[in-house]
């Protein structure tokens, strides 16, 4: 434990020649990659190839990136009608990795990846990396899940670039987990924001905030609050960083936090950000709200134009203390849509719906809400017991009970609390039902 | 066999007065009633002098109610007649699932209400021992 006061604190750059470009140098690069993708995907996508017809475009009408705004959108809803290869604009042989992430239904949202393409990702990490002060003698305790979640493996591929050791734990068993972390003499950790602060109060219960030689914390795949960030930060004595990425673009690693905690830099020679105002798709001018568009230019296997995140955030230009020209996205005031993050997982109500439609019948009335119990994200959903389901046996109501948590927790990948109540005791709306109450104060 | 009507409640404060009041209001008779604990949700079961109408009433106001067939033995106050048939039913294996008693009969004996996973075989048992099952038309 020592954290960097901001007056000694060494910023590491990993690489300066782009993180600290000009502007107009920062275009160019953005230009030439833009004309190469939609070349690529007009020639090898389909679905972009049929977009760009209908608008009456050719590859050969974007000349620079000043021109990104005659592009198609690509939504979450793209994603999965052309589920799971269909905007694969490479080679079968040439898909060397999936990732995955939850979809608005039963199916998964699903990012093929190159080999090009897991290395930028990695180099992408890295910068994010060294951007919270890592360098190669740092070891890494990774607690993010490592599977089709690009998490865990997001983090390893950067501490592999960066030649940083890492120490693939992987989430749960919270002693297991301080156990290595003090034994392996960890220097830094990564895990979602609410792991992080349960995870700093279980080893300040244990006493064992002396013994560790954790520096630096890296956490995303959730929303966090400043607050929260000092909350870890006094109880560990380290410094904290917000790390951004989604599975469509890439990944962690598509913006990092640095010291000055002053918005997310965003490594835009790979994946270039728009602010759009989500009503009439307009540029926001900086500092701005609207909904935030990602460009991939350099992504083989599936690029995406100007793919809608939903999140609401918006974007400073001007250059950061820390001496990077990147552009610094804010912290997310919402979304365009109802997804909640929850436990570093994309939850969607309409797939709750779809897993209590699987279970037959018709839907009964339902509702989630999402609170932090002692730094941990908790998801109920309250079900409305009607004629269907309602059974004179305590015996069956509780395996309903169960049977409904257990198709949500197949369907969501989180453990959810099911609450039985009565009829009609959840609150009818006119028009759009009020589907997820968050308590969390995010 | 007689009409149970089972609803489904919640456990909260005034669940179980909002069905009563419903009753009240829809002059229903409540024979008898049974409310067990649990944690979160329960299920309220009552015998009524009406059970149509209290399932048709307490629909409308929002109340998820089912009507069940289920045993009702008519037994002496007297010491030893429950244990006796209960004492038929466990030697006949039959599991019972609940049991509750009437609260008012007007000098009458005592009625058991309960409910056996094995309902056919429960009241072949009865029957053998002879001990009295009363009808709706009974109550």
């Amino acid at each position: 434990m020592a954290r960097v006061k901001n007056a000694v604190w060494q910023e590491k750059i990993r690489d300066p020649h782009i993180e600290c470009m000009s502007r107009d140098e920062m275009q160019a690069i953005q230009s030439e990659r833009l004309q190469s993708v939609v070349k690529r995907v007009y020639e090898h996508t389909p679905f972009y190839y049929n977009k760009m017809k209908e608008m009456g475009l050719e590859p050969g009408d974007i000349r620079g990136i000043e021109d990104i705004h005659k592009l198609p959108f690509t939504t979450k809803e793209d994603l999965r009608d052309n589920y799971p290869f269909g905007l694969v604009a490479v080679p079968q042989e040439e898909i060397v990795r999936v990732q995955g992430t939850s979809g608005t239904t039963g199916k998964l949202t699903l990012a093929s990846y190159s080999q090009k393409d897991v290395d930028v990702w990695g180099e992408c990490v890295a910068r994010a990396l060294s951007m919270a002060g890592i360098d190669q003698s740092d070891r890494i305790h990774v607690c993010y899940g490592y599977g089709l979640f690009t998490g865990g493996l997001g983090i390893d591929f950067g501490a592999r670039e960066l030649g940083a050791m890492s120490i693939p734990m992987s989430a749960g068993n919270t002693k297991r987990q301080i156990m290595c972390m003090e034994d392996f003499g960890a220097t830094a950790f990564a895990c979602t924001p609410s792991y992080a602060l349960y995870l700093a109060e279980s080893i300040r219960e244990a006493g064992l905030v002396d013994k560790m030689k954790i520096r630096v914390g890296i956490h995303g795949a959730e929303p966090w609050t400043e607050e929260m960030r000092k909350e870890i930060e006094d109880i560990l004595d380290i410094d904290c960083f917000d790390i951004y990425g989604l599975c469509e673009i890439t990944g962690p690693g598509v913006a990092m936090d640095c010291i000055h905690h002053k918005g997310l830099h965003v490594f835009e020679d790979h994946f270039y950000p728009e602010v759009l105002n989500p009503k009439t798709n307009e540029p926001c001018a900086d500092n701005e709200s609207g909904e935030l568009v990602f460009t991939t230019l350099s992504k083989e296997a599936m690029p995406l134009l100007r793919y809608r995140t939903k999140d609401i955030t918006s974007i400073q230009r001007d250059v950061c203390e820390c001496g990077r020209t990147l552009p610094r996205i804010q912290k997310f005031t919402g979304r365009t849509d109802d997804m909640k993050v929850i436990r570093g997982v994309n939850v969607f109500p309409t797939q709750v719906e779809a897993a209590l439609l699987s279970m037959g019948g018709v839907a009964p009335h339902y509702k989630m809400i999402v609170d932090r119990v002692e730094g941990q994200d908790v998801l109920t959903v309250m079900v409305e017991v009607d004629e269907q389901y309602f059974s004179d046996e305590i015996r069956k109501l509780d395996e309903l009970k169960q049977r409904v948590g257990k198709v949500l927790k197949e369907t969501l990948g989180i453990s959810v609390k099911v609450r039985l109540v009565e009829p009609k005791s959840i609150e009818r709306s006119e028009g759009k039902a009020v589907r997820v109450i968050d308590n969390r104060d995010l | 066999m007689i009409k149970q009507v089972s609803i489904f409640v919640e456990n909260k404060p005034g669940a179980m007065m909002e069905i009563t009041e419903a009753l009240s209001s829809a002059q229903v008779n409540i024979r008898a009633i049974a409310a067990f604990d649990t944690p979160e949700f329960g299920i309220l079961r009552l015998v009524v002098d009406n059970p149509k109408k209290a399932k048709e009433d307490l629909t409308s106001k929002g109340f998820v109610v089912r009507i069940q067939e289920v045993i009702g033995v008519e037994l002496q106050d007297e010491k030893g007649t429950l244990n006796h048939m209960l004492t038929c039913l466990s030697r006949a294996n039959i599991n019972m699932n609940y049991i509750y008693s009437f609260v008012i009969r007007q000098g009458r004996a005592p009625i058991m209400v309960f409910q056996a996973d094995d309902e056919e075989k429960a009241k072949e048992v009865l029957t053998r021992e002879g001990i009295k099952m009363i009808k709706e038309e009974e109550l």
